[in-house]
């Protein structure tokens, strides 16, 4: 299967039956983009020369609606990011998309200030009001998400785990390390409930999926090589790699090797899981800690694109529901802001215009919690509607003894 | 995971159909799809047979073919389910399956259909005085005078005009028709303007290409009331509004019902006990998901849709159960070279052959699994394109596995 999934390989698949671009949500909000089919496996195919550029491929949020909407196999959004990358061989970099890019290096660097990170959030209130932020090119609507006094990584040394011979790499995403280290702490709670150690490995990168969006390639496959070679590490010592951020385990399963094709990264992607899947495997095993108090809520359930590009069903709706929950998937498509297409000046109107359908449906409020995997679409709704969602996996750690 | 009391593959009619008829019934369904099935690229209109009374028709057809399977009990009650289904999303059909009724298509033919959107019913459109064919600035393939010269050979008598209209879609892409549908949805005056300074009255008509928004007939509604003229929608090239409407509203309805969809889950076999299936399994890019079931119904399409495969000649090949195919023997009888002749192509033929409640059965008529159920394109002995029987077969065979 592994070498029938490179990107490169897809696109002669293509039956230009238009699929694709009836399931597209940019294209059904801006009459600018000229859509998947034509933007990844047609232009990806025809173009001869460095000047033949399809200008309106930036608009791509790579949601991968058009990946699922697909009847043939072809990984449309990832050529599409291809051609992006072509795009930005010849053309400068914009100052935004570069910050957006380099999340993990910007909040390396503030977790080296003392205070960093009080430091930065005051300063991006500020810029906020001041405009900085749209003067930069970012969409000065929104804030930027807000780091955490401590990260998740340094917060990991402190939580007291019983060391067991089960154990899992926890793949922490920035978002988690950076802005909610309590998803982080949620997790580590639930695996341990579950018998299992918790690992962090300092030596991963970002996954790369910002810089891949963005169009930084290059920087994206040494994360990438970078990161395989750890998992495969892990791999041989029989401890598999878990991510509760659904991007990021998508990057890691499927993407890289999407992108780049090579075996290695196949073969790592078979040690890698999302948190649920991996606990739904656990529970099928009759290996799951079913000792959980009830939890008598009603959740909506925002179920995030890269999620459902991964066919594992939905673990978390079927785990909470074994103890009670009541969970209503919002059923609203995508929330618009993919990644940090949303927080890109030019693409917050449309990312907003996109989401408004899951935004009403939020606002109905007839739930006590809007649980959502995926960082992005959790800041996106709390933008779009001022109520904050949690991971899924909150919700389980709260009800563990 | 849990067990699902039916697990449906394949997400397109059929599916869809199988999926809400099983949900309709307190059914617990899961609805395991790879791609987005081919209703964005169908018209909305479901032919039954290319007959002018298909319910009679299809009583002399032979006794291989699936509607003798199905039954004329099922047929009934699937097209009023199917109306249901569509109604409840705003989205009226009118027809019956014991007459035609005509549709305007893109070219300005008329093509004849048993089942079709209330906003293509052009029965009336003999009674006017008339008729408006108006095209709108930067759509594309749908050219108003081509329509006019063709509906003339039908409608000798009627006077014919046609209009260009303006709405401001141009400075971005090519504009299709579910671009204009997706971009009136909600901002309908315009349009609505745009067709009130046609003057048309009471006796006249207007036909436009399907563009009346892309969920059921909320847009459609506010134009109507505001003109005296009727107005009637044609087909088009894909993607089409018209069909992404039906899909619209079929998953609405299984969304309601809580039937789980699950995207991009390609299910490469079955789990099989005896004969019994227990389960199907999902591979996804790197490992396999069981999804446990008491009842599977089999909507994965024939060849078009690799629900079927042949990759050597004369050996045809069900993916999933690997069930037995019938297709005409013979190289000579697999197709006919004259494409556009009064003929079948021998190759429409392949598909699966089952008993009366639509399990595969192989050579011998013996049933291969008790709680499996095959519908739709899947099904074998007759060329539905040729005999347009795609869409009745579609959701009268779902309606009867799902039952």
């Amino acid at each position: 299967m592994s070498d029938n999934t490179k990107a490169i390989f897809t696109g002669d698949r293509c039956l230009s039956c238009t699929s694709c671009m009836a399931n597209c949500p940019v294209m059904a909000a801006v009459k600018e983009y000229r859509g998947p089919k034509l933007v990844g496996p047609a232009h990806g195919r025809m173009h001869f020369s460095q000047e033949d550029v399809e200008e309106s491929l930036n608009f791509c949020s790579n949601c991968k609606s058009c990946d699922r909407a697909c009847p043939s196999g072809v990984a449309v959004s990832t050529l599409n990011m291809l051609q992006r990358a072509e795009y930005y061989k010849n053309h400068p970099h914009l100052r935004h998309e570069d910050m957006l890019a380099h999340g993990e290096r910007m909040a390396k660097m503030i977790r080296m200030m003392p205070f960093g990170a009080t430091f930065s959030n005051i300063g991006m209130s500020i810029g906020k009001t001041l405009g900085v932020f749209s003067a930069l090119g970012l969409a000065g609507e929104r804030n930027m998400p807000a780091y955490a006094s401590t990260s998740f990584k340094d917060l990991h040394k402190r939580i007291k785990q019983t060391s067991a011979s089960r154990k899992v790499v926890m793949f922490t995403g920035c978002y988690i390390n950076d802005n909610e280290p309590q998803v982080g702490e949620a997790f580590v709670k639930v695996m341990n409930a579950n018998g299992y150690e918790v690992l962090i490995d300092e030596g991963f990168n970002c996954c790369g999926s910002p810089l891949v969006v963005t169009g930084f390639l290059d920087e994206a496959r040494q994360h990438a090589d970078n990161n395989v070679a750890r998992i495969l590490d892990w791999k041989r010592k029989g401890i598999p790699v878990v991510t509760p951020c659904t991007s990021c385990s998508l990057m890691l399963k499927e993407e890289y090797h999407e992108l780049f094709g090579e075996h290695e990264m196949h073969e790592a992607a078979e040690n890698v899981y999302d948190a649920f899947e991996f606990l739904e495997i656990l529970q099928e095993r009759g290996q799951f800690n079913e000792d959980v108090n009830p939890i008598n809520q009603r959740l909506l359930y925002h179920v995030p694109c890269h999620l459902k590009s991964q066919a594992i069903g939905l673990p978390a709706q079927n785990i909470l529901e074994e103890f009670g929950a009541k969970v209503v998937t919002a059923d609203a498509g995508c929330c618009g802001i993919s990644g940090n297409y949303g927080f890109r000046k030019d693409k917050y109107e449309i990312s907003m215009k996109i989401g408004a359908k899951l935004f009403e449906r939020v606002k109905e409020q007839d739930f006590e919690k809007v649980i959502s995997d995926c960082g992005t679409c959790r800041m996106q709704i709390h933008h779009g509607t001022n109520i904050k969602p949690c991971h899924p996996i909150e919700i389980l750690a709260k009800a563990y003894k | 995971m849990k067990t699902s009391d039916v697990i449906v593959i394949g997400g397109g009619l059929a599916g869809l159909m199988a999926a809400a008829v099983a949900a309709s019934r307190k059914q617990s369904v899961t609805l395991l799809t790879y791609g987005s099935g081919s209703l964005p690229l169908a018209s909305g209109a479901i032919d039954f047979l290319d007959a002018k009374n298909p319910d009679a028709a299809i009583k002399n057809l032979p006794d291989t073919h699936p509607y003798k399977k199905i039954g004329a009990k099922a047929i009934d009650a699937s097209t009023k389910f199917f109306c249901d289904v569509a109604a409840q999303a705003n989205l009226p059909y009118v027809g019956r399956t014991s007459a035609q009724i005509p549709i305007v298509t893109a070219v300005g033919t008329l093509k004849y259909s048993a089942i079709v959107p209330e906003s293509m019913d052009a029965t009336k459109l003999a009674d006017k005085k008339k008729i408006f064919v108006v095209e709108l600035a930067g759509l594309k393939d749908f050219y108003a005078s081509m329509i006019v010269d063709n509906l003339k050979k039908y409608f000798p008598d009627k006077i014919f005009e046609t209009a260009k209209i303006d709405l401001k879609l141009l400075g971005g892409r090519d504009i299709t028709c579910m671009d204009a549908a997706q971009l009136l949805t909600d901002n309908e005056q315009p349009l609505a303007n745009e067709l009130k300074a046609l003057n048309a009255g009471g006796d006249d008509a207007i036909i436009i290409p399907p563009i009346l928004g892309v969920a059921g007939n909320f847009s459609r509604d506010i134009i109507k009331t505001q003109l005296r003229a009727e107005i009637f929608e044609t087909t088009c090239l894909p993607p089409s509004p018209a069909g992404i409407r039906l899909q619209r509203a079929f998953i609405k309805y299984l969304q309601k019902s809580g039937v789980k969809i699950f995207e991009n889950s390609k299910v490469v076999r079955g789990v099989v006990e005896g004969k019994k299936v227990t389960g199907v399994v999902v591979e996804n890019v790197v490992r396999e998901k069981t999804f446990p079931a008491r009842k599977i119904i089999l909507a994965t399409g024939g060849f078009y849709s690799g629900g079927i495969t042949m990759r050597e000649f004369d050996s045809p090949k069900e993916t999933i159960f690997d069930l037995p195919v019938f297709f005409p023997t013979g190289a000579e009888n697999w197709s006919n070279q004259q494409l556009f002749e009064d003929k079948p192509q021998g190759f429409s033929m392949t598909g699966i052959f089952t008993d009366e409640n639509l399990r595969p059965v192989d050579a011998s008529g013996k049933i291969l699994f008790d709680n499996l159920h095959v519908v739709g394109a899947n099904l074998g002995g007759c060329d539905k394109i040729f005999e347009r029987s795609a869409g009745g077969i579609a959701i009268s065979s779902a309606y009867k596995a799902a039952f």
